[in-house]
């Protein structure tokens, strides 16, 4: 699928402010299933925009705004080119318990020190455990948003696992991080995503109803023959990651992809509306 | 001229008929007495002294050490202490008036066993944030690197100025019953207690200068001068002179005094990070006369504070942007970034394998023999001996979370067991260091034996220089071995003595003399590779 | 120098001349008070004209006279007006701490001991029993510390800020005096003893204009004292000469430096207006002379906030 996808954010801000750095992680990367075609970056007020690719080769775009203002606008437009992610036959889990699968998956299957390991948790574990990790990562997308409601405001952006467990809710985000745990808990490397999500309206149509970022989850899967892959899965709806989904990153949590962080100099609060309008497009013949 | 004590055999020592207090002094038995080779008698380098010392007295030394606390109190040279009850008082920094005395030779073999193991841990840093080569090699277990919080993944790929990132380190030592020296811990990241070390001197030579009579003891006070030598010739600053800052998070700081002392013993401005903007990659502090360029920062913040764009967001001690201009290289920190992925406990077991790895070496200090109970043949091992074992978490500083066997009850020792086996990779187990005593003021004013380590100060610049002596930390009270300062322990003036060479001094400055800077390499050739890993295989197959 | 630490002592320096400045009016006016018949109430000061001299309007009643012991309560004790004297203290001393490196041990000591005593006192019944000591005890202390600051402080870029604000706050203070409590009295029949005089001696001033000027002490020679004698310390030429000294020796780039411009044309039109008049000039014209050095000096303060202390009071604040 091809998409055109318009991504904006604006503050405004109560009075103005200054030396306002911010850094962005909302490039589509390119995988073996996902070209960028094109892409383009504004800011306003204008600035000089720094870029580079991070530790797990996100590209970054960086820049600062340093006399006073009271309104940031950017924007960014780019066209996407995905197609499916092929899936091999599992080869078990034996594959997954070799030093060189470990290696293999580092930091993605470590576990936080600040991870609940409670009786909710090792339960799901349980419930979500296959007859292979395959399985188990379908599993993982199906089981959390069977067990958990989705509603936004339910968490807010600092929310740890243990807030998606007490309320029983969250959005996309939590579903991830509650995801990744239970995959890492089974010594399953497991990957957060950040991305777009293309959601077609009910009757069918041209435009996403998707207007955040999405995040989902990529677990470390062994082929029969030993290959190694990443295996995309979607723990808010369910199901494999597939040419809906345009993938900007990974990381191990929020924090390493987060699509925007900022500070500025300033007494004075910020009102911030974003968005992102994500449209199918196709080809000329 | 003190001559070396190994040099000349116990026996052969001259018998010395002493007269007054030290004549009774009984050292510890089974433990090395730095300064008495048997009861009642001193060894030939702590002859002066005792004698010295016993003409004093006891009424004088608490006179003497009356005198001493209100100085202190005065210069406002306190240190924070969390009493019983949680509640945390400033109490003056308690000098012992005995100091503790090294000869010149022994000193040199510290010295190259220190400098030794610092190359060979800025290696290992230098390795750990480019092609981790030791980790491939199998040398070191990754996830004892991809799972520290202070491998900072932010600053991966960088190389500072020279490609030194331990510019000051101070690392542990203890003395063993064996008469060895022991490194008991590195740390690389932001060592305190450089300002004592000058101040413990300073006050010495007031309140009791007729101790250092008979003796030619090698200064101390050039380490700011070290230290600001170090800093300009890291500075990214071509053709001019650099401008140097020591940053601190406040007067808030348990070591705030330590900061401000530093900036002004080296003359250089003392900022907080109000002061500092980050505008196109270059760090700025504000002044009366408009933004002036920073070029070397000498820092006293754990990595997590200083900036909150790249780190903890919520850091209100932190320079937004500043990882942007270290990583563009307009900025040196001192520490470099992320050099506590060097300090971690589990890590330090494998610093005699990088000695040789990196240096091709054998290691000069050894370690004190350490258990990673992470590994399960070392953790059977350790837990079946728990009661004989020191037990330490490998992310903690001060003395916190630090178990000891021999003085543990049946439930503390089935407790620990506990604590380590829900969490076994965050625990080592150490063997006990019977660590060295010396003679130390007891409330009364006669003399006894204290446990005593030794903090040596090392800077980093174009040179790697050791401050000759260093912290000696002793314990206060009969038996302990706790010598943290913020846990009841004291300290000494630590004398090195001189075998009459020359000191050497930093030379004037010349900015000529900056070390190249290296371009930073973009991005880390690790993440790359996996990433054409992965391409390739999707190529070779279904085409 | 740095900016944050440079402000700090522009900013102490400003404090602690308004609370020596507000102890020595209100000990002058309890003195003067002693003298007439009605006691302190009856002063021919009234105590709102007072309150709002020295900066408390935000104190002041929305109608009706105030008392003594209401103007003496909110210009000494009330801890959240800028103008009152305990406040003040506390607000110099809070910044002394955080400066704590670049001022003498003897000068911090000299203002904690006093910002101790004003807290651990009954300031309440000490100020109604004898308020004289209070007052008195505050304009001891206040003049050790800048006796101490004389003595003990380099004439660096730390001196002159801390001095610069001395006498920004002065003349400020000077201004906002004047105004309030001469003007009004202008075009009224010169009498002795009335405010104006009440004012001159309340700051302490009545024997340096007796020394000074010959004539009674009524409204327009005091005004004209208070405003051009170069040689009388406290008046407004003298902080404005004084404060342009002080800023010259801080700022490398004097000759181009927006305020001190400002200042040297504020000092010169003051110069020129001294000798124009020759005889009494009506109400209107001191007044307007008054109001426009008023903005002017404030206009120079903003000047000086922006170029030397600039992002110094700046907070940053973190969004994700």
């Amino acid at each position: 699928m091809k998409f055109q996808i318009t991504y904006t954010t604006e503050y405004s801000y109560s009075e103005p402010v200054r030396d306002n750095l911010n850094v962005l992680r909302i490039k589509p990367t390119s995988t073996p299933h996902q070209v960028l075609e094109d892409f383009s970056f504004r800011v306003d007020p204008e600035t000089r925009l720094h870029q580079y690719r991070d530790y797990f080769g996100a590209e970054v775009i960086e820049f600062g705004v340093t006399e006073p203002h009271d309104h940031l606008g950017l924007e960014a437009r780019m066209r996407v080119a995905t197609r499916e992610q092929e899936v091999e036959p599992d080869g078990g889990w034996e594959l997954t318990e070799t030093d060189g699968y470990r290696a293999a998956a580092g930091e993605f299957l470590l576990i936080g020190d600040d991870a609940p390991a409670n009786g909710a948790v090792a339960a799901l574990t349980d419930d979500v455990r296959g007859a292979n990790p395959l399985e188990t990562l379908l599993a993982v997308a199906e089981r959390i948003p069977a067990r958990y409601e989705y509603r936004s405001g339910a968490t807010f952006v600092g929310s740890t696992v243990e807030d998606l467990l007490e309320g029983e809710a969250g959005v996309c985000q939590d579903f991830v991080h509650l995801g990744a745990l239970l995959l890492r808990r089974l010594g399953i490397g497991a990957r957060y995503v950040s991305g777009y999500l293309f959601a077609a309206p009910p009757g069918g149509g041209e435009d996403s109803v998707e207007v955040q970022t999405h995040a989902w989850l990529e677990g470390l899967l062994s082929e029969r023959d030993g290959e190694r892959r990443w295996i995309g899965v979607d723990p808010t709806n369910t199901g494999r990651a597939g040419e809906t989904h345009v993938k900007i990153g990974h990381g191990r949590d929020y924090q390493d992809v987060a699509p925007i962080r900022g500070v500025y100099q300033g007494v004075a609060t910020a009102e911030l509306s974003a968005g992102v309008r994500m449209r199918r497009v196709t080809d000329p013949e | 001229m003190r001559e070396n004590l190994a040099q000349i055999p116990e026996q052969e020592r001259p018998a010395r008929r002493l007269v007054g207090e030290s004549s009774t002094y009984e050292p510890a038995e089974g433990f090395v007495d730095e300064l008495f080779a048997g009861p009642g008698a001193p060894r030939e380098h702590a002859d002066d002294l005792i004698s010295t010392l016993d003409g004093i007295g006891r009424l004088s030394m608490v006179d003497i050490g009356r005198r001493r606390d209100e100085i202190f109190r005065q210069q406002g040279i306190t240190f924070a202490i969390t009493g019983p009850d949680g509640s945390v008082r400033d109490r003056p920094f308690p000098l012992d008036l005995v100091p503790r005395i090294i000869p010149a030779a022994e000193w040199d073999e510290i010295e190259r066993g220190l400098a030794q193991r610092l190359r060979a841990l800025n290696s290992f840093i230098d390795d750990i944030y480019h092609g981790r080569e030791i980790v491939r090699e199998g040398i070191v277990p990754w996830q004892l690197v991809l799972g520290s919080p202070q491998f900072r993944r932010a600053v991966h790929g960088v190389r500072p100025p020279g490609g030194i990132y331990c510019h000051v380190a101070g690392c542990d030592l203890v003395r063993d019953a064996d008469g060895r020296w022991r490194v008991l811990e590195d740390n690389c990241r932001t060592p305190s207690g450089i300002s004592y070390v000058l101040e413990n001197r300073l006050a010495m030579t007031r309140l009791a200068p007729e101790l250092f009579t008979g003796y030619r003891v090698r200064p101390v006070d050039g380490y700011p001068q070290l230290l600001l030598s170090a800093l300009r010739e890291v500075a990214p600053a071509p053709g001019r002179a650099p401008t140097v800052v020591v940053w601190t998070p406040g007067p808030a700081n348990s070591a705030y005094f330590e900061h401000s002392f530093l900036a002004r013993q080296m003359g250089v401005e003392l900022v907080e990070a109000s002061d500092l903007v980050v505008r196109d990659d270059i760090v700025y502090m504000r002044t009366t006369a408009g933004l002036a360029r920073v070029d070397a920062i000498y820092r006293r913040l754990d990595d997590d504070f200083i900036d909150p764009l790249e780190f903890r967001p919520d850091s209100l001690l932190g320079v937004p942007g500043l990882i942007r201009a270290y990583r563009a290289g307009t900025v040196a920190l001192a520490n470099a970034v992320g050099t506590g992925v060097a300090d971690d406990k589990a890590v330090y077991s494998f610093v005699p394998e990088m000695i040789r790895y990196y240096l091709g070496e054998e290691p000069l200090l050894d370690n004190v023999p350490t258990y990673l109970l992470g590994d399960p043949e070392q953790r059977e091992h350790a837990l079946s001996r728990l009661g004989e074992l020191v037990v330490k978490p490998t992310n903690e500083s001060g003395g916190k979370g630090v178990f000891i066997g021999p003085q543990a009850t049946e439930e503390e020792l089935e407790r620990q067991k506990r604590l380590v086996l829900s969490a076994p990779e965050r625990w080592i187990a150490q063997e006990l260091v019977r660590l060295s005593t010396t003679p130390t003021v007891t409330p009364d004013g006669s003399l006894a034996p204290r446990h005593v380590d030794l903090r040596p100060f090392a800077v980093y610049g174009s040179e790697l220089r050791i401050v000759p002596g260093g912290l000696t930390r002793v314990a206060l009270s009969e038996g302990s071995m706790i010598v943290n300062s913020s846990r009841g322990g004291g300290s000494k003036d630590t004398w090195v003595l001189s075998d009459g060479r020359p000191e050497a001094v930093p030379g004037s400055f010349d900015p000529s003399a900056n070390l190249p800077e290296m371009p930073a390499i973009p991005h880390s050739s690790w993440t790359g590779q996996e990433q054409q890993q992965q391409q390739a295989r999707t190529e070779r197959r279904g085409r | 120098m740095l900016a944050r630490i440079a402000h700090e002592l522009y900013w102490i320096g400003r404090y602690v001349a308004r609370a020596d400045d507000t102890a020595r009016m209100l000990d002058g006016l309890f003195r003067a008070s002693l003298q007439t018949p009605g006691g302190p109430e009856s002063s021919s000061l009234p105590w709102e004209a007072v309150m709002a001299a020295l900066g408390a309007t935000d104190a002041l009643p929305a109608d009706g006279p105030v008392g003594a012991d209401e103007a003496v309560r909110a210009l000494t004790l009330d801890a959240q007006s800028p103008a009152s004297v305990t406040a003040c203290v506390e607000r110099a001393r809070e910044g002394t701490k955080r400066v704590r490196d670049v001022v003498s041990r003897e000068m911090w000591q000299a203002l904690n001991t006093l910002y101790l005593e004003l807290d651990t006192s009954d300031l309440g019944s000490a100020l109604r029993t004898g308020p004289y000591s209070v007052y008195a005890y505050v304009r001891e202390r206040c003049a050790l510390w800048w006796g101490l600051a004389d003595e003990t402080m380099l004439r660096d870029q730390a001196y002159a800020f801390l001095y610069a604000g001395r006498h920004a706050e002065g003349a400020s203070m000077m201004l906002r005096m004047l105004r309030i409590t001469i003007v009004p009295q202008l075009d009224e029949r010169p009498a002795e003893g009335g405010p104006a005089a009440a004012l001159l001696q309340a700051i302490g001033g009545l024997e340096a204009f007796r020394r000074s000027v010959t004539g009674p002490a009524d409204a327009y020679p005091v005004a004209r004292f208070l405003l051009f004698e170069q040689a009388y310390p406290h008046s407004v030429a003298a902080a404005l000469e004084l404060l342009h000294a002080r800023l010259t020796d801080a700022d490398a780039s004097y000759r181009t430096a927006a305020p001190l411009l400002r200042l040297a044309r504020l000092r010169a039109e003051l110069e020129f207006h001294r000798g124009a008049a020759q005889g009494p000039e009506p109400a209107e014209k001191l007044a307007g002379l008054l109001e426009h050095v008023g903005d002017e000096l404030s206009e120079a303060d903003d000047e000086i906030e922006h170029r030397y202390f600039e992002g110094a009071a700046a907070h940053a604040h973190v969004v994700t």
